[in-house]
């Protein structure tokens, strides 16, 4: 086994990469791969509050590149899918407990034994995106229909192609309201395509059932049967290699209301 | 566009959002500020006002990005000819 690489980012905070990674990491388990989530946002660690296993954190991943624990101690077993671990991160101040070398070792150290390794970068573009963003494979730039994210995102897929390491990025477009662009209040997929020409891996819809899944610690892609547990689900199948075409998007109207989603 | 176009179906705010990041795209992705455009602006039109009679008002200049080829457009309407008086 050799694992893909890859790296989850945005530039902006708040649109979503923490929730991204996570259901990405449980679809992709669900499916029978062999997977590793890391936390790559020192000092704020919140992966693990997102997939509900921050009571099980003993050791994180500070820990095990400084020496304290073996790596196996550092790996969090979620059960509730086949194969599937977090790999926390520290809640020190001090940044520069990690940086792109130890993190492209760390990462060398997994690939043998998993099929993904994901990592979930902090927001912005400093130390920590470079961190992150060294072992990368390919990169998944997670964008909001929103001016400042679109914009932001540019920013990054400027600065991932900077890099002399030939990497495949793909948007993935998340909390689209397909009930807004269709009033055409909102940036459609087409006009953030077009604007970015970055292609996209796929459109995740506005769905509430993503807050209350965070709120209790399990992410949708474990069994939800919501608009956004689909579509991570079929991200997931992208990512393995199988050919999902985009689904257009359904606006969610009085129809689609009275039967119910399937 | 005036608070009433807003209100009653006015330009629909998803094709603002597309032109304006447009606009920040094409000079972010250049790290040319566009106040930096206006200064050559106003460089041009000084240069080119000693010689020939322009428009300074509708002096454009504008960066455009046409499949990853980037130009420096400048447009400059000169004056209205005017037929010579006399003779």
């Amino acid at each position: 086994m050799q694992a893909t690489v890859i790296t989850i980012t945005s530039g902006k905070g708040g649109v979503g990469k923490t929730t991204t990674a996570a259901n990405l990491g449980c679809a992709l388990a669900l499916r029978g791969q062999k997977v590793v989530i890391i936390d790559g946002d020192i000092g704020l660690r919140n992966l693990d509050i997102v997939m509900g296993l921050e009571n099980r954190i003993v050791y994180d991943a500070v820990d095990y590149v400084e020496g304290r624990c073996k790596l196996k101690q550092a790996l969090i077993r979620d059960k509730r899918a086949p194969e599937l671990y977090l790999l926390a991160t520290a809640q020190t101040r001090d940044k520069t407990a990690m940086n792109p070398e130890k993190m492209s070792a760390l990462c060398d150290e997994l690939r043998p034994d998993f099929d993904f390794i994901i990592v979930d970068s902090p927001a912005g573009i400093e130390q920590g995106f470079e961190t992150c963003l060294a072992p990368a494979d390919r990169c998944l730039v997670v964008t909001n229909p929103e001016v400042s994210s679109v914009r932001d995102s540019d920013r990054v897929i400027g600065l991932i192609e900077s890099k002399e390491k030939d990497r495949t990025t793909h948007l993935i477009i998340n909390r689209l309201s397909a009930a807004r662009v269709k009033k055409q209040d909102m940036l459609s997929v087409e006009d953030i395509q077009e604007v970015l020409s970055t292609a996209i891996i796929g459109v995740v819809p506005e769905d509430e059932s993503i807050l209350s899944s965070t709120n209790k610690g399990v992410p949708v892609a474990l069994g939800g049967k919501g608009a956004a547990a689909v579509a991570y689900s079929e991200i997931a199948r992208r990512l393995m290699g199988e050919d999902v075409p985009l689904q257009p998007l359904q606006s969610g109207g009085f129809l689609q209301r009275l039967f119910g989603r399937s | 566009m005036s608070m009433f176009k807003q209100w009653f179906g006015g330009r629909k705010s998803a094709a603002e959002a597309k032109s304006r990041l447009k606009f920040v795209l094409i000079h972010d992705r250049a790290e040319i500020a566009p106040g930096m455009l206006e200064a050559i602006r106003d460089d041009i039109i000084d240069v080119i006002a000693d010689r020939l009679q322009i428009e300074r008002d509708r002096v454009a200049v504008n960066i455009e990005d046409e499949g990853g080829e980037r130009r420096l457009m400048v447009d400059i309407p000169l004056a209205p000819a005017r037929r010579r008086q006399g003779s």
